[in-house]
């Protein structure tokens, strides 16, 4: 490529930049929607997305679980020190669980599952492009779109919401392990609190619905970026660093925009 | 335009371009149905590129490419896909699938695309596999075959569903002395006993010439020349000459296009 020398040629190559954005952008829904739409011809599916369920959801559990616990534990330990100071320290069990599950539990979720599985699926979609294994694919007849593509996606959308459910859940049980057995909040308001407060719709819901839109966003980047790779092992590592970067800046502008719908009618 | 029904796969006046180099410029190139076809050239010349533009795994810029009476660019995705399951391509890698045993490799077309039971897929995946000589390596993995070993077990699952165009990407790379004699029997074996047509691009020149029935020679973006290999041996043409005969010196160039020696050494920093 020419080296850069005059204001015209920098504006030229940032111009270039902006067509490839707007050009993978593009590209990037055409993958999508022709990995999703229409029924694949082979017949073991259902086989395809177990296996990736397990190995996009269920290997990602321990990471889930002992970061909700420790975030939990921290949040009701902030919340205590803040909230004694004002003597309401027994309203600690309805922050924990308000802030896990508008916010904490889709978002922290999400930026972990981009980090760990998000990653793997790019560099293992990226592995299979540069051995030719989706090329192979392609020439026996199976479009890989449907036969690789397909199942992970739809596995990065079935688990990540479980997973932002799970991390909720123990991240209120962390944060009650330090309450009300570590600093002796009384249990009873502890949990009766949070029961009074929390509103099925407003909380939980809302919290399901975000997490469904960015499991949506996390796989489809981290899917696209593996299979829009350049096949060398630096274009595969780019894209890995793509996938994370990528995501998790999506994740938590998505989430303001997101929460600004939710909650924003004061 | 219509095809001829003699060739299995036609090209056209086709055109293919990888920036601003010209890999193919209106290239025409017919392959006659049943026989061994040899695609030849020096290295970087396209070979690779040919057969995927045969295989629609990329577009030609124009002209028209017709497989088995379709032409490609014309096709619709499913249809493309449908077409490709009476093609088989053995990678130059072999492109194993690396999760799948080599049974599962080699079963793999036959469960996706047949109904068959599973006692049938093993007794075809078992003559395939004796086929390249691999019975033996059935449970293995392929990251425990050699890179030669993996390229058999690719021919094994390239030939699963009995395809009716088999194409070759420099199948001899990497062989030794005794799986390369085996190889070349074998092409040649499958191209007769099942009537397919064979299309084997390599820069093998010996190899290549002991079992096609026709070569072409492409370099330079266009095809040199063509015939049988006595014909193509026996040619006048400087450039088939110097590719036939292997010899450094003659109008195809062995360096790649670059200034002059002097000026590049001369010319101080890079840019």
């Amino acid at each position: 490529m020419a080296k850069a020398t005059t204001v015209l040629d920098r504006i030229a190559l940032l111009g270039r930049a902006g067509l490839d954005v707007l050009a993978a952008m593009g590209r990037s829904v055409v993958f999508l929607f022709l990995a999703i739409a229409g029924r694949a011809s082979f017949g073991n599916r259902l086989q395809l997305l177990m296996q990736q369920l397990y190995s996009v959801g269920v290997l990602s559990l321990a990471i889930i679980v002992v970061s909700g616990v420790f975030i939990g534990m921290v949040l009701a330990l902030q919340g205590y020190s803040i909230l004694s100071d004002y003597g309401s320290e027994q309203a600690v069990g309805q922050m924990v669980a308000l802030t896990l599950l508008r916010e904490l539990g889709p978002v922290v979720t999400a930026l972990l599952f981009a980090g760990r599985a998000g990653s793997a699926l790019t560099a293992e979609i990226g592995n299979m492009k540069s051995t030719e294994q989706l090329s192979s694919l392609e020439m026996i007849g199976v479009d890989p779109l449907k036969y690789v593509i397909a199942p992970r996606l739809w596995a990065g959308f079935i688990s990540m919401p479980l997973l932002a459910c799970i991390f909720s859940v123990v991240g209120i049980w962390g944060g009650s392990m330090v309450a009300v057995e570590w600093l002796g909040v009384f249990e009873g308001s502890f949990w009766s609190n949070m029961q009074n407060s929390v509103d099925f719709y407003d909380d939980v819901l809302n919290g399901v619905i975000k997490s469904v839109v960015f499991a949506v966003v996390v796989t489809w980047i981290a899917v696209f970026q593996g299979y829009d790779c350049e096949p060398t092992s630096e274009g595969i590592s780019r894209a890995t660093t793509r996938t994370v970067v990528h995501a998790s800046l999506a994740v938590l502008g998505l989430d303001f925009i997101l929460t600004a719908l939710m909650f924003g009618d004061y | 335009m219509a095809t001829d029904a003699r060739n299995a796969v036609e090209l056209k006046g086709v055109s293919f371009r990888r920036g601003e180099r010209f890999i193919f410029n209106n290239v025409d190139i017919a392959i006659p149905r049943g026989k061994v076809t040899g695609i030849m050239g020096p290295s970087g010349c396209g070979k690779t590129t040919l057969l995927r533009l045969i295989g629609a795994q990329l577009r030609a810029e124009s002209g028209e490419i017709w497989v088995d009476g379709s032409n490609l660019p014309s096709l619709a995705r499913t249809e493309l896909f449908d077409l490709r399951k009476r093609m088989g391509v053995l990678f130059q890698s072999g492109a194993l699938f690396t999760d799948l045993s080599v049974f599962e490799n080699v079963a793999f077309p036959l469960r996706v695309h047949t109904q068959l039971p599973d006692d049938m897929i093993r007794d075809i995946v078992l003559l395939k596999l004796q086929a390249v000589g691999l019975r033996g390596a059935i449970d293995l993995m392929p990251d425990e075959l050699s890179g030669g070993m993996k390229r058999r077990v690719a021919l094994a699952r390239a030939i699963a569903l009995d395809p009716q165009i088999l194409l070759y990407d420099e199948p001899f790379v990497g062989q030794d002395p005794i799986a390369m004699g085996v190889l070349v029997r074998l092409i040649r074996l499958l191209n007769d006993a099942l009537g397919i047509t064979s299309i084997v691009v390599s820069h093998d020149l010996a190899e290549t010439a002991s079992i096609a029935d026709y070569i072409y020679v492409v370099g330079d973006s266009q095809v040199l020349g063509h015939g049988t290999p006595d014909e193509l041996m026996a040619s006048d043409n400087p450039r088939i000459k110097q590719f036939m005969q292997g010899s450094p010196d003659g109008p195809v160039p062995f360096h790649f296009p670059a200034n002059k020696l002097a000026d590049d050494l001369l010319g101080g920093v890079r840019g």
